[in-house]
Order: C-alpha cells, then structure tokens, then sequence
C-alpha cells in the first residue's frame, strides 16, 4: 500500500516537474509567451465571467433595449433580437469555447497517443486493424459527420465533446505512430527488450516519454481546431441552444440583419474572440514545435555562423546537437513525405 | 507501378467503402429500436389501438423500414449496387441520386475555382517568398498564415459579405436564386454565375492561397538545399531556370499529396459558406436534410462524399506513386 503510494507520489511529482518545464521553455520563448498571456487572459474571462461581465446575458431581467450601439453603458451595445449585453455574451462565450477546446484536445490527446502507440509498438493485427480505421474516418468529410452525430444524439456538450474526440484522433494517432516506429528502432528500447522488459513497462517508461512533446503540441494545435470547428457548428445552429457561444453569437447577428443596420461591432466581436482563442492556442502549438525542433529557430547564432554553407551539412550539425532532431531527419529522408504534425494543421484548417 | 500495387490499393478502396457504408447505414439506427418512429403520426383520440398499428405499418412502408434491421441493410445494400441511394423524404419524395445531381455543379463551381486560384497564385507566392527567404516577401506570408488559419474562413466570409456585400455593394451578399432555375447556357447566364460566386470564392481563396503558398515556400526551401541545385547554380543557369526548371519541379511532390487532399474535401468542404451565401449547393442539400430529420438524403450525400473522396485518393496515390516511385502502398501516409 506504502509502496503504491509513493509511486503515484513519485509519478505525480515528475508530470509536474514536466508541466512546469514546459511552461517555462514556452515562457522563454517569444512567440510562445504570446500565446500563453492570451490564454492566461482568456482563462481568466472564462472562469470568473460573472464577476467581470456587468450584465449578466442569461438573466431575463438585464436585457436593455434592442439594438442599441456601443456605449459607456453597454462597451459593445446590445444584440438585436433580445437586447443582451455583448460585451457580457463575449465574456461568457469564452466559456463554450475554451472548455471544448481544451476538453476535446486533451480527449484526443489520450486516444491518438493511446492508439498510436499501440499501432506503432505493438504492429501486427493491432497496426493493421487502428490504421484501417483511420482509413475510414479519414475518408468520411466530418463536419457532415458531425452534424449527423448531433442530429441523432442531441446537441449537449458531452455529445459534442465525444463525437469530435471519437472522429478526430486519426490524425494524431498517424503522426504518434510513424514517430515511434522510429524510436523502436532505437538503442536503448532495444536493450531494455533484451533485458526481458515487458512491453507495458516499454510502453510506459520509453515510449510515451519519448513522444510527449510531440503530444503537448499537437494537443494545443488540436484544440485550436476544434474551437474553429466548435464555432462553424454552433453558428450552423447545430451547437448547444442554450449556452452562450461566439459562434451563435455571429450566426444571431447575421439573421438578425446586424449586417443591414450596419451594426459591425455585433459581428466582430464574437469573430476577434474566436480569432484571439485559436491564435493563442496555434501560437502555443507552433512555439513548442520550434522548441522541438532547432532547425526551425530562427536568428539563432548557429544559423549565422554557417549560413554560407548548404543545408544539407546544416542539417547534420544540428543532427549531432540534438537525438530529437536527428529522428525526425531520418524520418523525412526515409522517404515517408510528411513531416511530423503537418497532418494536424491541415485538418485543422480543412474545417 | 507494379500491377499487385494496384490490386491491393483498389480492393483497400472497396473495403473501406463498404464499411462506410455500413457505418452510414447503422449511424441513424443508433439509440433507437424503430427508427420509423420518428415519423409516426399523433394517434388522434378517436383512433383505436388496431387502427394506430395500421398506420404504424404503413408508415414503416412508406419510408422502406418495413422488416427487420438486417432484411433493411441487405435491401439498403442490393439498391446501392445498382446505383439507387433511396428515395428522399422530402415532398414529392426525389430520388436521393437526382437531389444530388441538382446541386452538385453549384458546389463544384465554387470548390473546383477555389482550388485552381488558390494552387496557382499560391505557388507563384510561395516560390517568390522562398526565394526572398527572410525578407518582407517571406514574412508577408508568415503573417498572414497565421493570420488566416487562426481566422475561420467562415468569418471571413461573413466579413466579407458585410462590407463588400452591404456597405459599398460591390458584390451581391446573398445568392440570386434566379441564377438556378433560368440558367441556360448563355454567356449572360454565365458571367451572373460568375458574379453572384465571386464572394463565396474569394473568402474560401484567401485561406487557400495562403496555405498552399505557405507549404511551396517550404518545400522549396527544402530543395534548394540539395545538391542538383548547387550544380545548376554552378553551371551558370539563370534564376529563373533554377527556379522553375529545377527548384520547383522537385518541390512539387507535396502539393501534390495537399492538392489530392483537397480535391477529396471538393464536394463537402463548403458547407458553412454555403449558408452565408445562400449558395445552392451540397451544403444547403445537406443542412435542410438535417432540418427535416431526412436521413436517406443525409446518409445518401455522406456515402456520395466518401465515395468521392475514396476515389481521389485512390487516383493521388497511383499519379503520386508515378512521379515517386519509392511509395508503395500506405507508406505515404
């Protein structure tokens, strides 16, 4: 009992020895402090929306007049069918937004890592069974799916959190997978197969550790896709009726004809909310791909001392410097044509 | 190419479309015993048991869910072979395939422009940024990708439609409908469609363009690395024949894999825009079938999409495998 105990003692400490690294290689980092001051602001509106918003946009009772322009009063004017604050809306519809995005990316996070591993270590009928799965979900357009999924099981929260988790780790389960056939290969989870380690303990210890940058990345790249995809859905009106959210908010504005009255700022409020949480979360993603891979630094003394020299040698130096580097070196030489995590952007961008 | 390649990728095709079928067909059934029940008309309170019952059964005929889940799917499956996606349960109930037929052109005239514009100024930007690397050019383009993925194109559009559209008039915000049903033709008919397309194309362009620009800028970059290119720069070739003669030709194996991926997102990628618009395309078909729990319609345009897109993956990988040939099959993925 003691004993099981002090492991988990043990494991708790080192994941947050780990966050707290990460967060201060990100806080290093110029862009990445960007992205991390967005969130940290965003965080902030979601979690004490009802002490910061001076309306509250649920309650009936503080509905002003409709369709009023933006004033001390009311900082961004009121929406044009019920007279709600948006200024208020806009802070509580970080609410939605954030806690699918993140929910979801971290849901994807543990199925594509899970699964990817799986494929990856494991090989055989497991490989060949989750990447025939990947075939099909890839192959089926998702937005429609997801409609469909929604239609037949209601549009709560939970239904839409599971239905982008279940469809949306394909992507990062193939970058997951290609990654640790790679490492497989490596010295050292060789040694500890000869030394008679389980394939759990293999799993576990070498593996998951091996591609968890990678994890952190495409969780934070994953998320910001998802609040896109979140916002094109509830502006379909497909989303959750009752909550508040940016993309019912712009899909509200535009059939309430904010466009004719010429009511601009009802439109790009909600547009600049969306745009500031994907844009933190991206700049996230991208700074950590940067910390990860040091042929994407840039200004670094390294690049100016051999700029003169073709990059080819470039690339061997930085390969000498760093074991990580030198993975995704063969990885790209090997003839496989994406680099790692490209895959995520893409289908973020698609939707 | 070997011939087994071809084999094997084609039979992968047809399992993986058989099973989306299969997903598609069992994806309305989910949480319900009788899926009919959804369209049950109210038993009046005159009506007895026995009478309701008929007019369950009758029901069940009327929309093809008479018999046991399985005798449904082996039906839903013999129709599909013969190329019948059922009927719709819209009003006059169309045939699935002809309520497809009618708004796939629409969707093609925004989607197949989109991608035409955004491959070709987006490479002729890419190939320039890659060139002046680290100058304005590059960092232009660095900007505005991040710019416009973090933006949804949706949001663009409605941008777009509000001061184009409303404030100064230059475009139409809302599709003539009109342009539909009198189209012949005509060069007038033509150059409407043209006009009324001009907004939808443009707000899906902008986040193309950048994207395909961004991605040449990279694999350019990559290539000019390689040592063919040091010996056509030593050779005294011009810049513009290392550009184009050897740079980019070599650069282009990953805008074809993103270009195959587009071309399979060409039917169901615009469905938000579609909206906007008021756009009378796949999109809208799709939206209206949700609306009215129509799920043969719904089912029938998401087999339709996959079979698309399974067919222009199947083609990316034969036309990728001919300009590569060290890809054999899965290893590009």
């Amino acid at each position: 009992m003691k004993d099981i105990l002090r492991k988990t003692g043990k494991f708790l400490l080192h994941v947050l020895q780990g966050i707290g690294g990460f967060f201060k290689k990100l806080w290093k980092h110029k862009q990445g402090r960007v992205g991390l001051i967005i969130v940290a602001i965003l965080a902030v509106c979601a979690i004490f929306a009802p002490l910061i918003a001076p309306y509250d946009p649920y309650d009936v009772t503080q509905r002003a007049e409709k369709g009023l322009s933006p004033s001390w009063q009311h900082l961004l004017g009121t929406s044009i069918t019920t007279g709600q604050d948006i200024f208020s809306m806009l802070i509580y519809g970080a609410r939605s937004s954030l806690s699918i995005g993140v929910i979801t990316g971290i849901t994807i996070a543990v199925l594509g890592s899970l699964l990817g591993i799986a494929a990856g270590y494991l090989g055989g009928w497991v490989d060949t069974i989750i990447m025939r799965i990947v075939d099909v979900l890839l192959v089926i357009p998702t937005l429609p799916l997801v409609i469909v999924m929604t239609n037949v099981l209601g549009t709560s929260y939970v239904v839409i959190v599971i239905v982008f988790a279940a469809f949306g780790w394909t992507g990062l389960a193939r970058v997951i997978r290609s990654q640790v056939i790679l490492i497989k290969n490596a010295n050292y989870v060789k040694a500890a197969e000869i030394m008679g380690a389980s394939r759990w303990y293999v799993m576990w210890r070498h593996i998951l550790p091996a591609v968890s940058n990678l994890l952190i990345m495409s969780t934070a790249l994953t998320s910001a896709g998802i609040m896109v995809a979140e916002a094109g859905l509830s502006f379909l009106g497909l989303g959750n009726p009752e909550a508040i959210s940016w993309g019912k908010m712009l899909a509200d504005a535009q059939s309430s004809g904010a466009m004719l009255f010429g009511h601009w700022w009802s439109i790009l409020a909600p547009g600049v909310g969306i745009f500031l949480a994907v844009y933190s979360f991206m700049r996230i993603g991208l700074a950590m791909e940067e910390i990860l891979n040091p042929r994407m630094r840039k200004g670094s003394n390294m690049l100016k001392v051999f700029k003169h020299l073709n990059n080819t040698y470039l690339d061997e130096v930085f390969a000498s410097m760093d074991e990580g580097s030198k993975l995704s070196g063969e990885y790209i030489s090997s003839g496989a044509a994406q680099p790692p995590a490209s895959g995520e952007k893409d289908e973020s961008a698609g939707s | 190419m070997k011939a087994s390649y071809v084999i094997k990728r084609i039979l992968l095709t047809i399992f993986i479309f058989f099973v989306v079928v299969t997903l598609c067909f069992f994806i309305p059934r989910i949480g319900v015993t009788d899926p009919a029940s959804r369209y049950y008309p109210p038993q009046s309170a005159t009506m007895t048991d026995e009478e309701y019952e008929i007019i369950k059964e009758l029901t069940r005929k009327q929309y093809g869910l008479d018999g046991t889940t399985f005798e449904q799917y082996i039906r839903y499956m013999g129709q599909l072979f013969q190329g019948d996606l059922g009927t719709s349960y819209q009003s006059g109930s169309p045939s699935v395939i002809d309520c497809i037929a009618e708004c796939l052109p629409w969707t093609l005239v925004l989607s197949v422009t989109n991608l035409l514009i955004s491959l070709v100024i987006g490479v002729i930007i890419g190939t320039m940024a890659a060139w002046k690397r680290g100058r304005w050019q590059d960092k232009a383009l660095l900007n505005a990708s991040t710019f416009t993925t973090a933006l949804p194109s949706f949001f663009i559009a409605l941008l777009l439609s509000f001061y184009l559209g409303f404030e100064w008039e230059i475009f139409p915000a809302y599709t003539d409908q009109n342009m539909v049903s009198g189209f012949d033709w005509s060069w007038q008919a033509i150059s409407t469609v043209m006009y009324n397309a001009a907004l939808p194309i443009f707000s899906m362009a902008i986040g193309g363009i950048v994207s395909y620009g961004q991605s040449t800028r990279n694999s350019v970059i990559a290539v000019s690395g390689d040592e063919f290119i040091l010996t056509a720069k030593a050779k005294g070739l011009s810049n513009n024949k290392v550009i184009y003669g050897h740079t980019l030709r070599n650069a282009m194996l990953p805008i074809v894999t993103q270009f195959g991926m587009n071309i399979s997102g060409l039917i169901g990628g615009s469905v938000v825009i579609e909206k906007i618009f008021n756009w009378n395309g796949m999109g809208t078909l799709f939206l209206t079938a949700n609306g009215n729990n129509d799920y043969p319609l719904m089912m029938g345009i998401m087999i339709f999409m996959s079979a698309f897109a399974l067919v222009a993956n199947l083609l990316t990988d034969f036309v990728y495998s001919l300009l590569d040939p060290r890809v054999t099959l899965g290893e590009r993925r």
